[in-house]
């Protein structure tokens, strides 16, 4: 769309659309049924924009033209009373079989470069060479399955955009990557490895925090209407800003355990240097109790 | 934008025929490719060359009977500006659907026409003699 203003046509748009429902008793279908009039409606104003109609014009047009909503209202039932299967119906996504055979190729090599990693560590014989690459298997798997899996479309939330799944991806792959090479290190790898790998977990850290500070709501309406209805929802949906809070507390704790692992591995030796990783696993984990289920600060 | 009033008797009766197979054209549009609201009532208008539309109205209502059928799906685009378009496809149903309401629309032309020359419409425009 060449609109020099597209957002005062929009604004016109939705607020009609809202004139036009107001009143009505509204159900799970009638509010899909006026999102989906919602996009076309901003489709045909771009239309009309773009044959050099006003804004404010295309949009009074686009509503006419709607006409009455009165008979598909009727047809579309208030309020779903036994309709606990017709809501699953509707909210059905369907399986994706290509998403499922890559899921489980994906898994395959996986557990393969695990099974390397494994059998090197039980000291059954697994040509050196072979590790880092096993460690590469490992962490690009489990990062392109997580992306693929959030590009997926499921039946409470929509698909992540492209290049956010990718970001996703990466950052796994990152941090697997990282751990991986910090076992290689403890193994007989050069301190190369280790300071290789932590830069990678570290970068992993810094990833997800910018991806997790960014990220915007993703579930469907109609799961956020069901949980503002029956306060069904956890603090972090409820409250985004404790979500970023908690997001940053995990960055510190886990910048600050990494350090102290480093420091602690290269002063007092390796059999040691795992305690930092332990402590911020906890401190982790107590923050997010006190964070997710603690008392309701009062209103 | 295609005014009723304008609109010659016999356009308005090609107009009611239209809309009694409202769900047949768009199980048609969505054959070739998934589609959205708009765009299907565009291809619509712009396939009879702006003269005819079926109303939007009547097109929601068509795809809610398509759904609740099995013979379409929708699912949420992912567009970030304007909000979500509800995407429809067709199922293996709507397919044979389709087809066999072809079939049966070929049959009805192929009748109406063979009933109308022996009716022997004495203005029929295409010139065929009545037997």
């Amino acid at each position: 769309m060449n609109t020099p203003h597209p957002t005062d046509a929009t604004l016109d748009i939705h607020r009609l659309l809202d004139e036009a429902f107001a009143g009505v008793a509204m159900s799970p279908e009638r509010q899909d049924l006026k999102e989906e009039i919602r996009a076309n409606l901003v489709a045909r104003v771009g239309e009309l924009v773009d044959t050099g109609h006003s804004p404010t014009t295309a949009a009074r047009q686009a509503i006419t033209e709607l006409g009455d909503l009165a008979p598909l209202l009727d047809a579309t039932p208030a309020s779903g009373r036994d309709e606990a299967s017709a809501e699953w119906a509707r909210h059905r996504v369907r399986p994706a079989p290509g998403f499922l055979v890559r899921t489980a190729l994906l898994a395959v090599l996986g557990v393969a470069g695990l099974v390397l990693l494994v059998l090197a560590a039980t000291d059954i014989a697994v040509p050196s060479g072979w590790l880092p690459l096993a460690v590469a298997v490992v962490a690009v798997a489990a990062g392109a399955g997580t992306a693929d899996a959030l590009r997926q479309e499921t039946s409470i939330s929509y698909p992540v955009p492209t290049a956010r799944a990718a970001g996703y991806g990466l950052g796994v792959a990152l941090g697997l990557a990282g751990l991986g090479a910090g076992w290689l290190h403890l193994t007989g790898a050069g301190l190369p490895w280790l300071l290789g790998g932590a830069l990678a977990a570290v970068a992993s850290v810094v990833f997800f925090t910018y991806l997790g500070g960014t990220q915007t709501n993703r579930h469907k309406p109609w799961v956020l209407r069901m949980a503002a209805n029956h306060h069904l929802s956890d603090r972090f949906s409820e409250d985004p800003a404790t979500a970023a809070r908690f997001g940053l507390y995990t960055a510190a704790i886990w910048l600050v355990a990494i350090a102290a692992f480093v420091v602690l591995g290269l002063s007092a030796g390796w059999a040691w240097s795992w305690l930092p990783l332990l402590g911020g696993t906890v401190v982790m984990l107590l923050t997010l109790a006190r964070m997710q289920f603690g008392p309701r600060p009062s209103a | 934008m295609v005014d009723k009033s304008t609109l010659s008797d016999d356009e308005v009766l090609a107009a009611d025929l239209l809309r009694g197979h409202t769900d047949t054209i768009v199980l048609g549009i969505l054959r070739r490719t998934d589609s959205y609201g708009f765009e299907i009532f565009k291809r619509i208008r712009d396939s009879t060359g702006g003269r005819h539309e079926i109303k939007e109205a009547t097109l929601y209502a068509s795809y809610r009977r398509l759904a609740r059928d099995g013979l379409i799906e929708s699912y949420w685009g992912d567009e970030t500006q304007g909000g979500r378009r509800k995407y429809y496809r067709i199922t293996d149903a709507g397919r044979a659907v389709f087809q066999r309401n072809v079939a049966a629309w070929t049959v009805t032309r192929d009748l109406i026409d063979t009933l109308l020359d022996l009716a022997g419409r004495a203005d029929n425009p295409s010139g065929g003699q009545p037997a």
